[in-house]
């Protein structure tokens, strides 16, 4: 289990959010990391890749809605961190677009995105918590 | 060697270790070293440009290196692929990018260059007898250590 106690944020829909992310990431990671050939699994690594960024993107665009909703003071930063976030996946989306999905890029994209959000998660995204908190939940 | 660096490094390494893995990390004595070497597994060079000039050289054992990928993946790993040693180098790359922040605050503007991760012995013998140090951590997940190889920029 990827997900973590601690990594609860306290507002359900992120927390939510976050459960299903880590669960798709760490279903990408499985696949990725399982001992079937390469070019047998290379199908299901593109499949489980397409359903995990497309959630990253879901989940990032509803969270920062909840943020407008709450008028959250970091949005903007926020938002920045995300945009950037956005852009190093399409990147790597890019390179596998032009030929280059191999084995040991995809191994090095999974074990990216993992760093990114558990920092991401662990860090940033605890803020929104805090400010719901200090707000007395009423938001 | 000034103490600005070494306490950057490492309070950067006992805040990354906390947030990712939830593990405490403690400092043994430092020691004076000839250039960055290593006898560990997975080792992970970083350089450091701008004010400052030089390489940070992580090492750690394999079972250590395993074991902080299992943590934050939640699934057991058996060897030291591209993915266990991307993560690593990630790893080190977010101390390298708390660091560089925390040697801020002494007036220090640096960057870093991407993470090289080495898998296997690691020796690179400084130039002009310049020496690094050598920062022991202890981890309730084994022991690891931080080399620094940093001069002010001339």
């Amino acid at each position: 289990m990827m997900w973590k106690e601690r990594y609860r944020v306290g507002v359900d829909l992120i927390d939510n959010q976050h459960k299903e992310l880590f669960n798709r990431l760490s279903n990408f990671i499985q696949i990725v990391q399982n001992d079937t050939h390469w070019e047998d699994k290379m199908d299901d690594v593109k499949k489980t890749l397409d359903f995990m960024k497309e959630y990253v993107v879901y989940h990032f665009n509803d969270e920062e809605r909840y943020q407008e909703e709450i008028s959250y003071p970091e949005l903007e930063e926020h938002r920045e961190v995300h945009a950037n976030f956005r852009e190093a996946i399409n990147e790597y989306v890019r390179t596998f677009e032009e030929g280059q999905f191999n084995e040991k890029k995809i191994k090095e994209f999974a074990a990216k995105l993992m760093t990114w959000l558990i920092v991401h998660v662990c860090k940033m995204d605890q803020k929104i918590g805090e400010y719901v908190r200090e707000k007395g939940g009423k938001v | 060697m000034k103490a600005e660096y070494v306490n950057s490094f490492y309070k950067a390494t006992q805040d990354v270790f906390n947030l990712m893995l939830d593990l405490d990390v403690e400092r043994g004595n430092i020691k004076v070293v000839e250039g960055l070497v290593s006898s560990r597994n997975a080792n992970v060079v970083l350089g450091v440009t701008g004010d400052l000039k030089g390489s940070i050289l992580f090492s750690f054992t394999k079972d250590m290196t395993l074991e902080m990928v299992r943590i934050m993946s939640g699934l057991e790993m058996k060897t030291i692929d591209n993915f266990v040693s991307s993560a690593l180098g990630e790893v080190a790359n977010i101390i390298g990018g708390n660091a560089l922040t925390n040697l801020t605050c002494y007036n220090y503007i640096c960057d870093l260059v991407p993470p090289q991760v080495i898998i296997g012995e690691y020796k690179s013998l400084s130039m002009a007898n310049k020496k690094a140090l050598l920062i022991p951590l202890r981890t309730d997940i084994g022991e690891f250590d931080i080399n620094i190889f940093i001069a002010e920029n001339e």
